[in-house]
C-alpha cells in the first residue's frame, strides 16, 4: 500500500503528539512520525520544519539549542502549556470527527434514515 | 533551561536577522545530514544517500525560501509579543516598586505636581499682565502714542498728553509706519432709566476698532464714519450691558436710549471679548462714535506699527507729520511724540517681574529635588541594580526599565501638575484685586507649562535612568561579590550635598524677597497719607447738562445741597472742591515765582491746581504746616497755598509766606500770594508719589462742569446711606456719584499686596519642597550610616556625640545654603527696591528670619532622621548589613 499523503491541519498535530514526553530536534520528530505511522503517511521533511516554525510562533512550542548524543548542535523543540492545552483539545476533537466519519462510512444500510428518493 | 518569563526579565532573547537566518541554515544542514547517516546504514551509497536525503526533503531552492519566511513570521510576531510582554512586565513591575515605597513615590509625584503647577499658574498670571497686557491681534506691534512738553517743565512733573483730533488726522493721513492708529476715548454716562440716573461706562472709538481689536458686532452694525459725519446719534451696546439688562433680545435694534441729555439709537451690540486698551478698565456698556473731525477732542490714541518699524522711526515720522501739517504750529513747537508700550502702564511691573523670577527659583527647587529624590533612591536600590547586572541583563533591558518607572513617574506628576496649575491660576485669579482685573482673561499659558513640565520630567528622567545605570554598571561585580552595600561613592554623595546648598539659597532668596514685601505693603498699610481717609466720601456733582447752564444755577445746586447736608446733622464735616480728592486737574503755562529768573517764554509747565473752600484742610485732615486756610476767597485777593514739597523745592527751609507766584499765559495774569503751606497729601495711596508740587486757590462761583461736596461721616454705613437719599430727594435728574476716598486709596496697594500674597505663598511652597530635599537627604545620609551609628554606640560612644556629628553635617550645608543665598537676595532686592515701601535694601529684619526659618526647617529636616537613628539597637543596626 502506497504512503498516505497527510490530510491539511493534521501535520500539526502529529507534531505536537511527537512532542508529548519530551522535546526532540526536527529529525527527532521526522524519525519518530516514520515509526510510529509503520511508514503510512507520507510527509516532506521540509513541510515539518515549516509546522514547527508556525508552532512556534503561535506560542504552542517553544525552541532552545542543545547538544544531540552525537555531540552535534540541534534545535530541541518542546511543548508549551499552551501547546500541551491545544493538543488535548484538538486530539478530543480529531476523534470524535473520525469517529463519525467512521461511524458513517461502515454502518451497514439498514441502520441509516431512508433518503427521500427512495 | 531558562524560563521565558526569567529570560525576558533578563533580556537575553532578543535577536537579529542573521543569526535566526543562520539557525535556519544549521537546521536543514543538520537534518540533511542525519537524514543521509540514516538512508547509509540501511546500506546506501554516500552519494546516494545524500541525494535521496535531499528528494525526501523536498526541492531545496523553494523550500529553503518558505522555511526562512516562515522563522521570518515567526520571529516578527515573537518579538511583538516579547515588547508587549516586557512592556506590561515593566509596568507592573515599576507599579510594584513604586508601590512598595508609597510615601516616596508620594512626596517626588507631589513635588513634580507643585513644582509644574504653581510655576505654571504664577507665571500665567505675570504673563497676561506683563507679556500681554492687550488682548488684541500684533499685541507685540502695539504702541500707545501720547505727547509730551518738548521744552522746559519747571515744575518736574511729568506729563503725557492725548493728542488733539487734528494732530491725529495728520498722522492718520501721513504715516507709513503705522498699519492703523485708533483712538479711543471713555467716560461716564448716566442712563435715564424712569426712576433714576444710573451710571454707565461708555467708550468713544473709531468705526475701525472693532476689526483692529480682531472683533465684530454680534448683533446689528458697527457704525461708519458716514454716521459719524452726519452727526447721527448711534450707540452699540457691551454685550454685558446687552446680556443683563436687555435680556439679550435682538429686538432692541433700532430702541432708543437716553444718556445725559440726548437720545440715541441702538444700532448693534459689541461682543464682551472686544476689551478695552485701558489696563484694568472693564469693558465699556456702551460704544460710541469718536469723531476723528471734531477739532475740540482730545483722545487715546493706539497703534499698530508695520512690522520691523521701530519705536524710535515711528517717533521721528509721527514728529515730523506733525511739524508739516501746520494745522496746529503751536503744538508742533510745543509737544514731542512719545510712544509708550502697553507693558509700560503696568504698575508694579519690577514686583512681577520678579515674582517671575520667583517662578523660576521654585522650579529650579522643585527640579533639584526630584534629582535628589531619584539619586537618594539609585543609591537605595544599588545592590538590587547590581545583582541584575551581574545575573546578566543587559544594559539596554535595565535601561527600559528605568525608563518605564521613570516615565511613570514623572507624568503622573506632570497630570497632576497640569490640573494643580488649572486650579492655582483658578484661584489667583479669583483672588485678584480690582486694579487687576484684567487678569479675569488670564489663561493657562501652555509655553510656561510644557516648560516647566519639560525641565522637570527631563530631570526626573536623567537623575532617574542614567544615575542607576551608571550604579549598576560600576560596581556590578564588586558589589555581588563583597555582599556589602558599598556607599554608591562619595561623588553622589557631593552632588546631593550640592543640590541641598542650591535649594537653601535659592529657599534663602525667596525668604528674603517675601519678607521685604510683606514689610512694604504692611508699611503701606499704616503709612501716613497726610491725610485721614477714614469716613471720607466724595459726593460727586455732574453739572454738565443743559438744566444747569447759568453759573447761578450750578451756584444753587451747591449752596442748596450743602446746607440740606449740614441740617442732616449726622455728618461731622462738610467742604465743597472743584474736584473730588483723588483726581486730579492741572494748569498749563509758564510758572513763574517771584523773585527767581523768569523761565523763557516757550516754558509749558504743569502744576496740579485744587479749587477749594477754607474748611477743606479741616474736612480731609490735612495739617497745616505754616501760615492758615484761606481767609479771603475772592479772586482779588489772589491768595494760594502751596504744599510742603511746592515751599521746600524753592524755599528749603525758610518760610515761603508771603511770597508771590503765578501760572501765566499772558503777562496780565494776577500775582497770587502765599498764605498757607499744607502738608503732603497721598490721595492716591502710599505708592505713589506725593511731594510734587501742587497749590490750592479758593473754590469761589467760577462756571464749573462738576463739582465735588466732600462729607467726613462717623464712619457708619447709615450716615452715607442718609446722604444718598438726601441728594436724590434734592433733584432726581442730577447726575451724582458717591465715592469712598478711603477705597481709593486702598486700591493702589491692592496690586503689591496681591504681589506680597502670591509671593508669599510661593514662597512658603519652595520651603517646603526645600525642607523635603534637605530631609530626604539627611534620612538618607543617616540610613546610610546606619551601621556604622551602630558600631560606634556599641563601642560605648554617647549617643549625643554620635546625633551631633549627623546634625553637625546637616547643619553645615543649610548653613553654607543661606549664605550663599542672603548674598545673592542682597544683590537681587536692589531691582525692586524702588518698588517697597520703608524697607532699606539691606533689611535686617527679612536677612534675619530668613537665617531663622532656614534652619528651623534644617534642624527638623535633621533631628527626625537622626533621632531614628539613635532608637534603633545597635545590634540590629550592625547585622542590618
Amino acid at each position: 500500500m502506497p504512503a498516505l499523503p497527510v490530510l491539511k491541519g493534521t501535520l500539526d498535530l502529529l507534531v505536537l503528539r511527537a512532542l508529548n514526553w519530551t522535546p526532540m530536534h526536527g529529525f527527532e520528530i521526522v524519525s519518530w512520525l516514520e515509526q510510529a505511522a509503520h511508514g503510512a503517511l507520507d510527509v516532506e521533511d521540509s513541510a515539518l520544519y515549516q509546522a514547527l516554525y508556525r508552532l512556534e510562533e503561535r506560542g504552542l512550542l517553544s525552541a532552545e539549542w542543545g547538544v544531540t548524543g552525537n555531540n552535534r548542535k540541534a534545535r530541541y523543540y518542546r511543548l508549551t502549556s499552551a501547546g500541551r492545552a491545544y493538543l488535548r483539545a484538538e486530539t478530543k476533537s480529531w476523534v470524535r470527527y473520525a469517529e463519525t466519519v467512521t461511524a458513517i462510512l461502515t454502518a451497514p444500510r439498514n441502520s441509516l434514515p431512508a433518503g427521500d428518493a427512495a | 533551561m531558562i524560563r521565558d518569563g526569567v529570560r525576558r526579565f533578563f533580556n537575553l532573547a532578543l535577536r537579529r536577522r542573521d543569526q535566526w537566518e543562520r539557525e535556519v541554515e544549521d537546521e536543514i544542514r543538520l537534518h540533511l545530514a542525519l537524514r543521509a547517516e540514516q538512508f547509509a546504514a540501511q546500506g546506501m551509497s554516500p552519494d546516494a544517500a545524500t541525494t535521496e536525503a535531499m528528494r525526501r526533503f523536498g526541492p531545496l531552492s523553494t523550500s529553503r525560501a518558505r522555511l526562512l519566511d516562515a522563522a521570518r513570521h515567526r520571529e516578527h510576531h515573537m518579538q511583538r509579543t516579547e515588547f508587549l510582554a516586557d512592556l506590561k512586565q515593566d509596568t507592573s513591575f515599576a507599579l510594584r516598586t513604586l508601590g512598595r515605597q508609597k510615601g516616596w513615590t508620594a512626596v517626588t509625584v507631589a513635588t513634580l505636581a507643585l513644582g509644574i503647577g504653581a510655576t505654571t499658574a504664577v507665571f500665567s498670571v505675570v504673563s497676561s499682565l506683563l507679556l500681554h497686557p492687550l488682548p488684541y491681534p500684533h499685541a507685540d506691534r502695539m504702541v500707545f502714542v501720547y505727547q509730551e512738553p518738548s521744552t522746559g517743565n519747571s515744575t518736574g512733573i511729568s506729563v503725557t498728553i492725548t493728542p488733539s483730533a487734528p494732530v491725529v488726522r495728520a498722522w492718520m493721513a501721513g504715516s507709513h509706519d503705522f498699519e492703523a492708529l485708533e483712538g479711543y476715548n471713555s467716560s461716564t454716562v448716566m442712563l435715564q432709566t424712569r426712576d433714576q440716573p444710573v451710571k454707565y461706562q461708555a467708550a468713544q472709538i473709531f468705526p475701525t476698532f472693532p476689526r483692529f481689536a480682531g472683533e465684530k458686532p454680534i448683533l446689528g452694525r458697527m457704525f461708519t464714519a458716514q454716521d459719524i459725519a452726519r452727526r447721527d446719534h448711534l450707540v452699540l451696546l457691551g454685550e454685558q450691558l446687552w446680556r443683563t439688562r436687555y435680556g439679550a433680545q435682538r429686538n432692541v435694534l433700532g430702541t432708543s436710549v437716553t444718556l445725559g441729555d440726548s437720545t440715541y439709537t441702538v444700532i448693534g451690540v459689541l461682543p464682551a471679548a472686544l476689551r478695552p486698551p485701558v489696563i484694568g478698565d472693564a469693558p465699556p456698556d456702551f460704544w460710541m462714535p469718536l469723531d476723528v473731525n471734531n477739532n475740540n477732542l482730545g483722545m487715546m490714541l493706539l497703534g499698530r506699527l508695520r512690522p520691523g518699524i521701530t519705536s524710535a522711526a515711528a517717533t521721528s515720522e509721527l514728529d515730523s507729520l506733525v511739524a508739516r501739517s501746520g494745522t496746529d504750529a503751536a503744538a508742533g513747537a510745543l509737544f514731542r511724540t512719545r510712544l509708550a508700550q502697553p507693558s509700560d502702564r503696568v504698575r508694579f511691573r519690577d514686583s512681577l517681574t520678579m515674582l517671575s523670577g520667583a517662578v523660576l527659583l521654585v522650579l529650579l527647587v522643585a527640579c533639584a529635588n526630584v534629582a535628589h529624590l531619584l539619586l537618594a533612591r539609585t543609591a537605595a536600590r544599588h545592590r538590587e541594580l547590581s545583582l541584575r547586572a551581574a545575573l546578566g541583563a543587559r544594559r539596554a533591558r535595565l535601561f527600559r526599565q528605568l525608563l518605564t518607572e521613570s516615565l511613570l513617574l514623572t507624568t503622573a506628576g506632570a497630570a497632576l501638575g497640569v490640573l494643580l496649575g488649572w486650579m492655582g491660576l483658578r484661584t489667583l485669579v479669583a483672588m485678584r484685586p480690582s486694579s487687576l482685573d484684567e487678569l479675569r482673561v488670564a489663561h493657562l499659558d501652555t509655553t510656561t507649562l510644557v516648560v516647566a513640565a519639560a525641565l522637570t520630567v527631563l530631570s526626573g528622567l536623567f537623575f532617574g535612568i542614567m544615575g542607576a545605570m551608571q550604579s549598576a554598571g560600576n560596581t556590578a561585580q564588586n558589589t555581588v561579590r563583597t555582599g556589602t552595600a558599598i556607599s554608591p561613592g562619595r561623588r553622589s554623595e557631593r552632588a546631593r550635598g550640592a543640590l541641598v546648598v542650591t535649594e537653601m539659597a535659592l529657599s534663602a532668596m525667596l525668604i528674603v524677597g517675601a519678607t521685604m514685601f510683606m514689610r512694604s505693603v504692611s508699611n503701606l498699610q499704616h503709612a501716613d497719607l497726610g491725610f485721614q481717609p477714614r469716613g471720607l466720601y466724595a459726593v460727586n456733582l455732574d453739572l454738565s447738562s443743559s438744566r444747569y447752564a447759568t453759573a447761578a444755577s450750578k451756584a444753587a445746586v451747591i449752596t442748596g445741597l450743602t446746607q440740606q447736608l449740614n441740617q442732616l446733622g449726622t455728618l461731622r464735616d462738610i467742604t465743597v472742591a472743584g474736584d473730588p480728592p483723588n483726581s486730579m486737574s492741572f494748569s498749563i503755562g509758564r510758572f513763574e515765582v517771584d523773585g527767581e529768573t523768569p523761565p523763557p517764554a516757550s516754558e509749558t509747565s504743569f502744576i496740579e491746581v485744587k479749587s477749594v473752600q477754607p474748611n477743606y484742610f479741616r474736612t480731609m485732615g490735612i495739617h497745616m504746616l505754616r501760615g492758615s486756610a484761606f481767609t479771603d476767597t475772592t479772586a482779588a485777593a489772589g491768595q494760594v497755598i502751596v504744599n510742603e514739597g511746592f515751599a521746600r523745592k524753592h524755599w528749603g527751609a525758610q518760610s515761603p509766606l508771603g511770597h508771590r507766584l503765578r501760572i501765566a499765559q499772558s503777562d496780565s495774569e494776577p500775582w497770587l500770594t502765599i498764605v498757607g503751606v499744607a502738608a503732603d497729601v497721598a490721595s492716591f495711596g502710599p505708592t505713589m508719589e506725593n511731594t510734587a508740587p501742587m497749590l490750592y486757590t479758593p473754590f469761589n462761583d467760577m462756571v464749573l462742569r462738576s463739582t465735588s461736596i466732600i462729607v467726613r461721616t462717623g464712619g457708619n454705613a447709615a450716615s452715607i446711606a442718609r446722604v444718598r437719599g438726601l441728594v436724590r430727594a434734592f433733584d432726581p435728574h442730577l447726575p451724582v456719584t458717591i465715592e469712598n476716598v478711603e477705597d481709593g486709596t486702598a486700591t493702589s496697594i491692592a496690586t503689591p499686596r496681591y504681589v506680597m500674597l502670591t509671593l508669599s505663598l510661593f514662597t512658603a511652597l519652595a520651603l517646603v519642597l526645600a525642607a523635603i530635599g534637605l530631609y530626604g537627604v539627611m534620612a538618607y545620609a543617616v540610613a546610610q550610616r546606619t551601621h556604622d551609628i551602630g558600631i560606634r554606640i556599641a563601642l560605648g560612644a554617647p549617643r549625643r556625640t554620635v546625633a551631633r556629628s549627623v546634625i553637625l553635617r546637616g547643619a553645615a550645608l543649610a548653613l553654607l545654603g543661606a549664605a550663599i543665598g542672603l548674598v545673592a537676595a542682597h544683590w537681587g532686592t536692589r531691582l525692586i527696591q524702588h518698588e517697597l515701601y520703608g524697607v532699606a535694601k539691606s533689611d535686617p529684619v527679612s536677612f534675619a528670619a530668613a537665617v531663622i526659618v532656614l534652619l528651623g526647617a534644617a534642624a527638623i529636616a535633621c533631628v527626625v532622621p537622626t533621632r531614628r537613628a539613635l532608637a534603633v539597637d545597635p545590634i540590629t543596626a550592625i547585622r542590618a548589613e
